[in-house]
């Protein structure tokens, strides 16, 4: 029986999409010619809302774009608006930003493995790989009340201190976090089956990794050494020792050997920032009402899934002109048809589970 | 790992029996699961809860109707009065409604608050079957955790 | 017509065959809960425990949930085709456990009571041919489903059984070679005369064997064919309600069946451990047909185990896998322990 050139649709509802997207795909007997992503169906006018907002009130409305990663957005944001004003946060609070970050790093990529792991068939390491992650996420919701939208960051610093308390958790439930990490090692690193539905699927080289403005672990795992915690530091990340994984292989497999280490160098900034966490102020003098002189500005961060960005124009009063956002997984999106084709479209769903894409940020 | 090595581990299945030892640690660990309505966890003492006004030791409203946290909130859901009493120097609030299902529970109502007046509470079940209970007006904020569910399906459950 | 000829020539007979369709049901039932169980134990989770006690009446639930769900039939529908490929799957794999021996016959009074419908001289052939009529279901089933998906579902499904099927007979050819019989009754009587269950004479038929059967089952790691997650659903996208229940319980019921061959050929049927041995004559208390249940138990966990814990194979993999490997290695297996036989 053969199937010339069907076009298959696999749904906006689908158990394995992570979210709502919609994925056009030609095939010709098995083999992928063509992928179309659809997407939008998130699409909730983040951007012109925010412009009906003042600079403070549109903190808590970024945690809902990376619903997984919820304080690097923040920090994207705050980070952008602190370089408009000009504003110099004390160290501890960029100490403290750091360790909220990378410990977002850790709960995002846990997700991100583990979703990946879900879609390719072996089930528990979901389970485990979210074990983990509510340890980290427990020590969010003591530090600012909230699990997935964190809000820990507000512009000029940190809302609360990390006392003897918080930082007691956090050694806690770091010490509990490289076992569960070694445990998904030794259930899918050696074994066949996950070898073989990874190893060679997906491949993409470095130059055309460049070319198609893909950035983070996918990137990373080309070849290409661009991490912008190493090549553009911000928030003092130039202050702490740690090591950017960097493969050759460029397939599924190779992204997540990437997630894995990254999570461990995660970790070990974690307990850096804890040892030197010097006294100070949490929080810098901005006032009330807060005005930003005309002037306009772009600033990017390395966020879990890629290179995050936000370009904010200002025009002297209290609420922004315009506020563009650059998400990383909307541009790590395009790169699937290139990874995809050539491939049967069984593992379609495995490319996808490893760019982890989240589609909160591409709809915004 | 040397050649022979790796084909003997491919043949007896080695990488395999690995992971199903690992699955077999976790059959015989103890289990997360916390079962719900019999048990529930206790919140931290930030945790963002249902908001609530306060009164201080005298009976007072601790709010001034300053309306800082209705410039502060990115949703809008206050909407809040307040009026001078014969020969006093505070205001009060005559009127202070608030929207529950506008709520994005942020904390910049708090934050802004001088008088802390307004604060999470620890309530999480805000269930109801219609929407009128959720715009609540100044005697209803407040309500404490138990009477919370009752009021908000007022007349609904049988 | 004595009450004699009464008894044993009417009622014990119909008793049986209501046992042997009572039985796999039970199974069934069984696994539904322990499936769910096992999984959520592995994955550091409890599990259904709401539904009865400790969530033994959930497969009732189910059932009755696909009980009352609508039936549709496709309009462009093979109608006959469509009605009969559930009955044709849970047909074959019931009438083989006519087959498939219990225990051991024990006496009561003057009256040998055999734990089997029928032990037929040529029991494991009719197993086996038995099993493969299931696909006949699959073929028609997606056929008449009248849509792509399903179609192309099944046919993976019917070339994934056909090509473990011949692993499997080879690897039963060594077992037959030992026991100089494919009746399931002698077979399981020369495992106790001779020192050792042939599964751990022969190893590397037990393990070709025991893969085998996890992929004519369709189960994981070799699930492609009906998994969630991927495009091409299987051949029982288009089923639902009961009919849907009937090609689920099939699969349950198929498992339980490759389970039994297992323990019959390869770990001594109804023997306790250590037949021969004087030390271990105490185990014998335990009457044969429930060391029987547990050793197929044993098998039953170690499927849900390897379901939780594994990835899907692809289906090129899969086929590989059979043709490449196992086919080769089951050749060589029968050859190696031929010429070990008439050396040794």
């Amino acid at each position: 029986m053969a199937f010339k050139e069907i076009e298959l649709n696999m749904g906006p509802q689908h158990p394995s999409t992570h979210g709502v997207l919609r994925l056009k795909l030609t095939v010709d007997n098995e083999v992928v010619l063509s992928i179309e992503p659809v997407i939008g169906y998130l699409h909730r006018g983040m951007e012109k809302l925010w412009e009906s907002l003042t600079y403070p009130q549109i903190v808590p409305l970024t945690d809902r774009l990376d619903y997984l990663a919820a304080v690097s957005n923040n920090l994207a944001y705050v980070l952008a608006v602190e370089k408009l004003m000009g504003l110099e946060v004390p160290k501890r609070a960029r100490y403290i930003r750091v360790i909220l970050t990378e410990l977002q790093r850790l709960a995002s990529h846990l997700a991100g493995v583990g979703f990946m792991a879900n879609d390719v068939g072996a089930m528990s390491v979901l389970l485990y790989s979210f074990q983990s992650r509510e340890g980290i996420l427990d020590i969010f919701e003591n530090y600012s009340g909230g699990r997935l939208t964190v809000h820990g960051i507000r512009i000029g610093g940190v809302p609360f201190d990390l006392d003897k308390k918080l930082t007691a958790m956090i050694r806690k439930s770091l010490a509990e976090i490289p076992d569960k990490i070694q445990d998904i090692e030794g259930l899918l690193n050696e074994n066949r089956i996950w070898k073989h539905r990874t190893r060679g699927i997906g491949v993409i080289s470095p130059e055309e990794a460049f070319a198609l403005g893909l950035t983070g672990p996918a990137l990373r795992a080309t070849g290409f050494a661009w991490d912008i915690r190493k090549n553009i530091p911000y928030c003092s990340y130039e202050d702490f020792d740690f090591e950017i994984p960097v493969l050759k292989g460029g397939d599924v497999y190779d992204r997540y050997l990437v997630r894995m280490e990254e999570m461990r160098q995660s970790m070990r900034i974690v307990e850096q920032a804890l040892e030197k966490l010097p006294p100070g102020d949490f929080q810098a003098k901005v006032p009330r009402s807060l005005k930003i002189p005309p002037g306009e500005v772009f600033h990017t961060i390395e966020s879990p899934k890629g290179e995050l960005g936000f370009y904010i124009k200002s025009n002297g009063t209290d609420k922004p002109e315009r506020v563009k956002m650059k998400s990383p997984s909307f541009i790590n999106l395009q790169s699937l048809e290139l990874m995809a084709k050539g491939n049967l479209f069984s593992d379609v769903v495995g490319i996808l589970g490893s760019l982890d894409i989240v589609l909160g940020e591409i709809d915004k | 790992m040397s050649k022979a090595r790796s084909v003997l581990r491919k043949f007896f299945l080695l990488d395999i029996l690995q992971g199903l030892l690992i699955t077999l640690k976790y059959y015989f660990s103890p289990k997360v699961t916390v079962q719900y309505p019999e048990e529930v966890q206790t919140q931290p003492e930030r945790f963002k809860g249902m908001l609530r006004l306060f009164r201080d030791e005298a009976g007072e409203p601790l709010c001034i109707a300053c309306k800082a946290c209705q410039r502060a909130c990115p949703t809008g859901c206050f909407d809040i009065e307040g009026a001078r009493r014969e020969g006093a120097k505070r205001m009060w609030p005559t009127r202070f409604d608030w929207k529950l299902d506008r709520c994005t529970f942020c904390g910049l109502c708090v934050e802004v608050c001088p008088t802390d007046a307004i604060r999470f509470s620890e309530t999480f079940r805000m269930t109801s079957l219609s929407r009128e209970p959720l715009l609540f007006h100044h005697p209803e904020m407040y309500i404490t955790a138990e009477e919370l569910q009752e009021y908000l399906c007022k007349g609904c459950l049988g | 017509m004595t009450a004699e000829t009464l008894v044993f020539e009417l009622l014990i007979p119909v008793a049986k065959i209501i046992a042997v369709i009572l039985y796999p049901m039970i199974m069934v039932i069984v696994m539904i809960w322990l499936e769910r169980r096992v999984v959520a134990w592995i994955q550091g989770r409890v599990g259904p425990n709401r539904v009865g006690f400790q969530g033994i009446l959930q497969p009732i639930a189910d059932a009755l949930k696909l009980f009352f769900k609508e039936d549709i039939i496709q309009r462009e529908a093979d109608t006959f085709l469509f009605n009969i490929s559930p009955l044709l799957v849970m047909f074959s794999s019931l009438l083989a456990f006519c087959f498939v021996p219990l225990g051991e016959s024990f006496q009561i009074g003057g009256y040998t009571l055999n734990l089997w419908v029928a032990a037929s001289p040529v029991g494991l052939l009719l197993v086996l041919g038995l099993s493969a009529v299931g696909v006949f279901g699959i073929i028609f089933g997606g056929w008449a489903s009248n849509s792509k998906y399903p179609l192309m579902g099944a046919l993976r499904s019917v070339v994934q059984v056909l090509s473990y099927e011949i692993p499997i007979g080879l690897t039963v050819l060594t077992v037959v070679f030992f026991s100089r019989s494919i009746d399931l009754v002698e077979i399981v009587n020369h495992q106790q005369h001779g020192k050792v269950w042939f599964g751990f004479l022969l190893p590397v038929s037990f393990v070709v064997f025991w893969i085998s059967g996890i992929a004519e089952t369709n189960r994981a790691p070799f699930d492609l064919p009906e998994a969630e997650s991927e495009l091409v659903a299987g051949y029982h996208t288009e089923y639902s309600g009961m009919k849907f229940a009937y090609f689920y319980i099939a699969e349950y019921v198929h498992m339980v069946l490759v389970s039994s061959l297992v323990v019959i050929l390869f770990f001594g049927g109804w023997l306790p451990p250590f037949p021969n041995i004087k030390f271990f004559s105490f185990l014998r208390v335990i009457p044969g047909f429930v060391w029987y249940l547990i050793k197929i138990m044993f098998f039953l966990y170690v499927y849900v185990w390897i379901r939780a814990t594994l990835p899907r194979y692809r289906f090129d993999a899969l086929i590989k896998l059979a043709w490449k490997w196992l086919v080769p290695l089951s050749l060589a297996n029968f050859l190696v322990v031929v010429a070990v036989k008439y050396l040794l």
